[in-house]
């Protein structure tokens, strides 16, 4: 528990270095799907995300010597996949029914 | 089972039938089936009373079966039992036998109802027949209720049968609501029967009663006399019956003169271990009976339309049968019952072929010479109303006088002041007969008559009346009575198994009273021949002379408007400063406030629906964020 992962060559890594880039990796998936329009660009923001809690799930998994953080890793991975495809396929469905620039043109659920 | 039994369920089962069968198929049936129903249930009803009757006179002994429990709440239990005695048998043949022969009559009477409309109006004969077979075959004072609430209802119905008449509406919500105060009456002697008794079967009442105070049973008589009064339209709640004439003639004659309001004799009748015990309300019956049939006579002589003037005979008759009841008489006042529901169920017919005959006209006054244009009919009607004047040999002479003769017979003062009533009611009852009879059938044609050539009516309703009118002739030889001791009194034997024998000696001082009424009786009804035809005296200078008289009269005393200004006003008052004061700012101002804040409340929320994925995005994220940070607080302070 002294926040060092330890290879089997001897060398080690701070624990830091992932959480930092698995929070920077969060934040700007998050402020994409905040601020894109695109829905396109909106999907690859939220894959990013999931993608930096995998990160911080697998470095966390590796200093605790624990495998049930990889196993999540993989769990994550494949709901991403399933999301991506439903994602997709709704978008395509979107944009063949109607005229869509962006995604603020599906407002209809304003109060 | 025992045969009693089942032939008592099949009385009210076969009516039941045929109610039920007629409300739900009638309207697309074929009409001659109703024909053959409507009546035909009626008739198997009487079938099986007549074997019940037949039963009762090889063995008077009451059959109570009781067929299964219908109510079991804690303590109190209900069970369906009917009582089949000499008392029930004898109604049920008069409910039967003269209401098989008004439904008959109505299949003519009826016949330029629509196909629907026909169906629904033996829906509710049939119904009615049941309701008043349940309320007299009932074993406890529930089902006593149940069928003294039904007649009530299909008296409404019936009453308002020509829905398409507003005043037949209001005649009808008057019977109705006239009624409901009755059975409330009903209700709380029923509720107070089962607190002082814990039962409300009849059987284990009466013989309960002794072991009571009889000051709680003068409260329960009091009540019922409440019933009674409200259902037989007797002072002071009388003021429905002839309002109800407002319904087709048939109802008039089997609801409103054969059956439906003799119910409070008869209940005064059922109940009478009872009533033997509370005096008070015992001396009330008859005093209200007598009153009563005094206090409509004298109106029936200024009425003018032929079916009011038979409501109010129609009234004081049944104040006879009070009078008679009241006084312990039991038997006089069921031989009265018998012998109106013969003379009085002819008289309303043979009105109704008038008036059918007359374009649906009914004053008297603008009738006139119909004794050459309708024979048959103005024959029955005359058997019918010297019947009712009380004039030998017709049927209603023997039963007054048997009813006036045990009055006079009893011989305390106030058995004699009741006599004294009745007497001078038997004056009057001749005279307004007379009257009707002769500006009716006897003078010559009224120029105002709406049909030059009327048609006799048709057989099936020629036929009943003409049985009618032998019963009405020939019935009064069942009961021979006071004064000709030797005489045979098969109506008083009968009853005497279920309602006791008379507790006095008929004494020949009778024979005098007896004298006098038949006299006095045919006397005025000659006299209104002198009034009428003759026009010896004008009945026009009485009025002129007597002006407040005639008013008073007319207004019937002014009993309406006083049940107006006393009620009906008032109410009117109360509910519209309730509207206006309650309702409007309180009730309703509630109920529409919380619905208009609750949508006032709802757009203003509905600003924070942008529609805008990213707005809700980022309140989510900032939640997470806030969520998180309290967490950290948390951990950093704890």
């Amino acid at each position: 528990m002294d926040g060092v992962l330890h290879f089997p060559d001897g060398s080690t890594l701070d624990t830091g270095a992932f959480l930092l880039l698995g929070m920077l990796l969060f934040v700007i998936g998050a402020a994409g799907v905040m601020i894109r329009r695109n829905p396109l660009v909106i999907l690859i923001c939220i894959e990013l995300m999931l993608n930096a809690v995998n990160l911080t799930l697998i470095t966390f998994a590796r200093q605790l010597q624990n495998l049930e953080g990889q196993l999540f890793a993989l769990m994550v991975m494949t709901v991403a996949a399933a999301e991506a495809v439903v994602g997709l396929a709704v978008l395509v469905d979107i944009f063949r029914v109607r005229e869509v620039e962006d995604i603020d043109d599906l407002s209809e659920l304003k109060g | 089972m025992q045969d009693t039994a089942i032939l008592a369920l099949l009385v009210l089962l076969f009516p039941a039938t045929g109610a039920v069968l007629h409300a739900f198929f009638g309207w697309r049936w074929p009409r001659a089936l109703t024909m053959l129903l409507g009546p035909g249930v009626v008739w198997l009803s009487f079938i099986c009373v007549v074997i019940l009757f037949a039963g009762q006179i090889v063995d008077s002994r009451p059959t109570d079966s009781t067929y299964w429990t219908w109510i079991t709440s804690g303590s109190f239990t209900t069970p369906f039992n009917l009582l089949v005695d000499n008392l029930s048998v004898f109604m049920c043949l008069v409910i039967t036998g003269v209401g098989g022969l008004i439904v008959t009559y109505s299949v003519g009477y009826m016949e330029h109802e629509n196909n629907a409309s026909y169906a629904r109006f033996f829906c509710y004969m049939d119904l009615f027949v049941f309701s008043m077979l349940l309320l007299v075959l009932a074993g406890n004072f529930v089902f006593l209720i149940v069928g003294w609430a039904m007649v009530g209802l299909s008296s409404y119905l019936l009453i308002g049968f020509w829905y398409q008449r507003p005043s037949a509406v209001v005649a009808a919500r008057k019977a109705f609501v006239m009624n409901v105060i009755g059975d409330i009456g009903m209700i709380l002697a029923a509720f107070l029967i089962w607190v002082t008794y814990h039962s409300v079967v009849f059987r284990d009442v009466f013989g309960r009663t002794g072991r009571s105070d009889s000051g709680g049973l003068e409260i329960i008589c009091f009540l019922l006399l409440i019933g009674a009064v409200a259902k037989s339209a007797q002072l002071p709640l009388h003021t429905w019956l002839p309002d109800a004439m407002e319904g087709p003639t048939p109802v008039s004659a089997l609801i409103h003169a054969a059956t439906m309001v003799t119910a409070g004799v008869y209940l005064v009748g059922r109940m009478h271990p009872l009533f033997d015990v509370a005096t008070y309300a015992h001396d009330a019956v008859a005093l209200i009976g007598a009153v009563t049939a005094l206090f409509a006579a004298t109106i029936a002589f200024v009425q003018t339309d032929i079916k009011r003037v038979l409501a109010y005979s129609t009234m004081s008759q049944i104040g006879y049968m009070f009078l008679a009841v009241g006084l312990g008489a039991y038997s006089a006042g069921f031989f009265h019952l018998l012998s109106h529901a013969f003379f009085k169920a002819l008289l309303f017919m043979a009105a109704g072929n008038v008036i059918h005959a007359m374009a649906d006209e009914q004053d008297i006054r603008k009738f006139g010479g119909l004794w050459k244009d309708m024979r048959t009919t103005s024959l029955c009607f005359l058997v019918g109303a010297l019947s009712l004047a009380g004039i030998i040999p017709f049927v209603g002479f023997w039963s007054k006088e048997v009813v006036l003769g045990d009055a006079f017979s009893r011989g305390d003062p106030f058995a004699l002041a009741m006599w004294a009533i009745g007497f001078v009611t038997a004056l009057g009852t001749g005279f307004y007969t007379g009257r009707m009879f002769y500006l009716a059938f006897w003078v010559p044609k009224s120029p105002e008559r709406p049909v030059e050539h009327p048609h006799e009516a048709p057989p099936t309703m020629l036929i009943p009346i003409g049985i009618l009118a032998l019963l009405s002739t020939i019935g009064g030889f069942i009961q021979i009575n006071a004064g000709f001791h030797n005489g045979w009194k098969l109506v008083d034997s009968f009853l005497q198994p279920a309602v006791g024998a008379l507790g006095w000696e008929e004494r020949s001082l009778e024979y005098i009273a007896t004298a006098a009424t038949v006299l006095l009786g045919a006397f005025t009804f000659f006299l209104a021949y002198r009034f009428y035809v003759q026009r010896r005296w004008d009945p026009a200078v009485l009025r002129s002379r007597y002006p407040w008289l005639q008013t008073l009269l007319e207004r019937k005393y002014w009993f309406d408007e006083a049940y107006d200004a006393a009620f009906v006003r008032p109410m009117d008052w109360l509910g519209a400063a309730l509207n206006r004061y309650v309702d409007r700012p309180i009730i309703n101002g509630a109920v529409l406030g919380v619905g208009a804040r609750t949508e006032e409340t709802a757009s203003d929320l509905s600003l924070t629906q942008s529609g805008y994925f990213r707005n809700y995005v980022l309140v989510f994220t900032v939640g997470v964020v806030i969520l998180l940070a309290a967490v950290m607080i948390r951990g950093a302070i704890g």
